[in-house]
């Protein structure tokens, strides 16, 4: 028997610090964190370079006038929001599917601790992601444009509030998807009920008079979050991240309210 | 008093309507390994995730060292658990599954290496998780339960997947960690095995308690071992076996089974009292089949006195 560790016990309780360090152990370990980074960013890399070359051969777009160089070069950013969506998922239903939830139980038995650890990790982690994404494709699609088509700086009005708006935009993604899978516990349900809500809602209600589809979670970060030339008929860039806020305690507090009750 | 003790209240769970833990009051002391038996689906997993404050009883309470699980302070420091061989993330490796549940609790990184090597699984450490056998499964579940060095230990049929070598090795540690005075609560649905592992027994049926004794007693009364008689004269043959002590019931098809008799001692009352036999069969019925009967016969008996556990002839009659 080599079980002799004695463990000095600090005259505390494990809390949200511990679990919050776990929670973080438990996102890096997994393949499918470093995966979905490297999707996000090679992906809003590659949209970005599509939508501004489009724009700048395309010279009557750019010239447009409602063209929004700030707008076209976050357009890689949708992906992103979708993948940290679904990671968000996969950070609740793989306990779940594995059994892995109830070593994390017995580990953290205050079900509130550990749901509020995988808040602060998901939506920090997602928050660190959008903030590369977002001032990677902006810069990088300025540089696309410069010559051919007008181009946005920092500085100009609204557009450092659009890129830091995406950024939050996608931990409000991730933590929107946590909480549906807190609800929905099942991956492949889960997923299944976020995409159909962020894209195929959107598609579905598109002739629908008044025009809900603005209000989806996707036209929300396309139309508003990420737009600093006003889009018609969309709603305002504040307006549409304080609706995906919404969004996000509704399903946080469903989750969590779910998590609560449920047996593990 | 109540420091290193799991102590069931009452508990009570229905998953719809059935009924899978009723009214289940028994504790767990230290330096024992109490066996906790039943057969499959009688409520001892359920009444385990109870104990570690996974699913909520209907009604009665559980406690660890006289608190809920959710109170303790440091709950892997206090209570270890093995509850299913693949409660980890596939895609995990061991070394870092047991990290993360150390860091959940300040356990010291060091401690992983310690329990991996206990539990044997130190060469694949590394490898992601989802590819363990069901055996390496088990270890790692229990290498988990042992991460926090904790005083009461709760193994869920900790030896299913397990070989030879590994179910002898399970035994000795049970047996090690409850010789240096922790308390280790084990189910299994396998008698023989809890007959060389555990001290005392919790044995449940059908949700409820139907023993609560020492593995000795148990197995001196309850072991089940019986024999059965076919007899024109089943009468005559029960008055006799009853005036000699034994425990004799008449079955469905007539036959007589009777227990705290061998099959010799059977053969020579016969002998003596000119019984005629037509056919005598000792059996060794298994636990299973005792508690399907058990359980069947709805028959609830504990002992006021823990020790003394006595079986109704009726629980070994096919």
């Amino acid at each position: 028997m080599t079980l002799t560790a004695t463990l000095d016990l600090p005259g505390r309780r494990a809390g949200l610090r511990q679990a919050v360090k776990a929670e973080w152990a438990k996102l890096h370990t997994l393949r499918s964190t470093k995966w979905a980074l490297v999707i996000t960013i090679v992906g809003a890399v590659a949209v970005t370079f599509l939508a501004t070359h489009g724009a700048r051969h395309q010279p009557g777009e750019a010239a447009a006038q409602g063209f929004d160089p700030t707008n076209t070069a976050l357009a890689g950013l949708a992906l992103g929001s979708l993948v940290v969506g679904i990671l968000g998922i996969l950070s609740m239903t793989g306990e779940y599917g594995s059994g892995t939830i109830r070593s994390s139980l017995a580990a953290t038995p205050r079900r509130g601790v550990f749901f509020g650890a995988k808040v602060i990790v998901m939506g920090v982690f997602a928050l660190a992601v959008g903030l590369v994404v977002s001032f990677l494709s902006f810069f990088e699609g300025q540089a696309i444009l410069s010559g051919a088509a007008p181009t946005a700086t920092l500085g100009d009005p609204n557009v450092l509030g659009a890129l830091l708006g995406s950024a939050g935009f996608l931990a409000l993604g991730a933590l929107f998807g946590l909480g549906i899978g807190a609800i929905i516990r099942h991956s492949a349900g889960a997923i299944a009920a976020f995409v159909g809500c962020t894209l195929l809602l959107p598609v579905l209600v598109h002739n629908v008079p008044g025009n809900p589809a603005r209000f989806m979670p996707v036209m929300l970060l396309g139309n508003s979050v990420a737009a600093v030339v006003p889009v018609y008929n969309a709603l305002s860039g504040r307006s549409g991240f304080l609706l995906m806020g919404l969004y996000t305690v509704v399903a946080l507090a469903l989750g969590a309210a779910a998590l609560a009750r449920r047996d593990a | 008093m109540l420091a290193h003790m799991i102590v069931s209240h009452q508990l009570t769970k229905r998953y719809g309507k059935t009924v899978a833990v009723d009214n289940l009051s028994f504790t767990v002391a230290p330096g024992l390994v109490t066996g906790f038996l039943g057969p499959n689906g009688s409520g001892k997993s359920s009444t385990m995730r109870m104990i570690l404050g996974l699913d909520a009883p209907d009604s009665g309470s559980a406690t660890v060292n006289g608190v809920a699980y959710a109170s303790l302070a440091w709950p892997l420091r206090e209570v270890g658990a093995l509850l299913d061989a693949k409660a980890f993330h596939p895609g995990r490796s061991a070394r870092n599954h047991l990290r993360c549940l150390a860091r959940t609790n300040d356990i010291p990184m060091n401690r992983v290496d310690e329990v991996l090597d206990v539990v044997g699984l130190t060469s694949v450490a590394d490898r992601r998780a989802g590819k363990f056998s069901l055996g390496m499964g088990q270890r790692l579940g229990i290498a988990a339960a042992l991460l926090g060095d904790p005083g009461v230990l709760l193994f869920d049929e900790p030896v299913n997947g397990l070989d030879p070598e590994g179910i002898r090795w399970v035994r000795h540690l049970l047996r090690g960690l409850a010789a240096e005075g922790r308390t280790v609560l084990v189910s299994s649905h396998l008698i023989n095995e809890m007959a060389l592992t555990a001290d005392h027994l919790v044995v449940i049926g059908r949700g409820t308690l139907i023993a609560d004794t020492s593995v000795e007693a148990f197995t001196a009364h309850g072991r089940g071992d019986s024999v059965r008689i076919v007899t024109p004269t089943p009468q005559r043959f029960v008055t006799a076996l009853t005036r000699a002590g034994a425990r004799p019931s008449v079955a469905d098809d007539g036959s007589i089974v009777v227990t705290g008799m061998l099959a010799a001692e059977v053969g020579e009352l016969a002998a003596r009292d000119a019984l005629t036999v037509h056919e005598l069969t000792p059996r060794r019925a298994s636990l299973e089949d005792a508690f399907m009967e058990l359980t069947s016969d709805t028959v609830e008996f504990r002992s006021s006195d823990a020790s003394a556990v006595s079986v109704p002839a009726t629980a070994t009659s096919r």
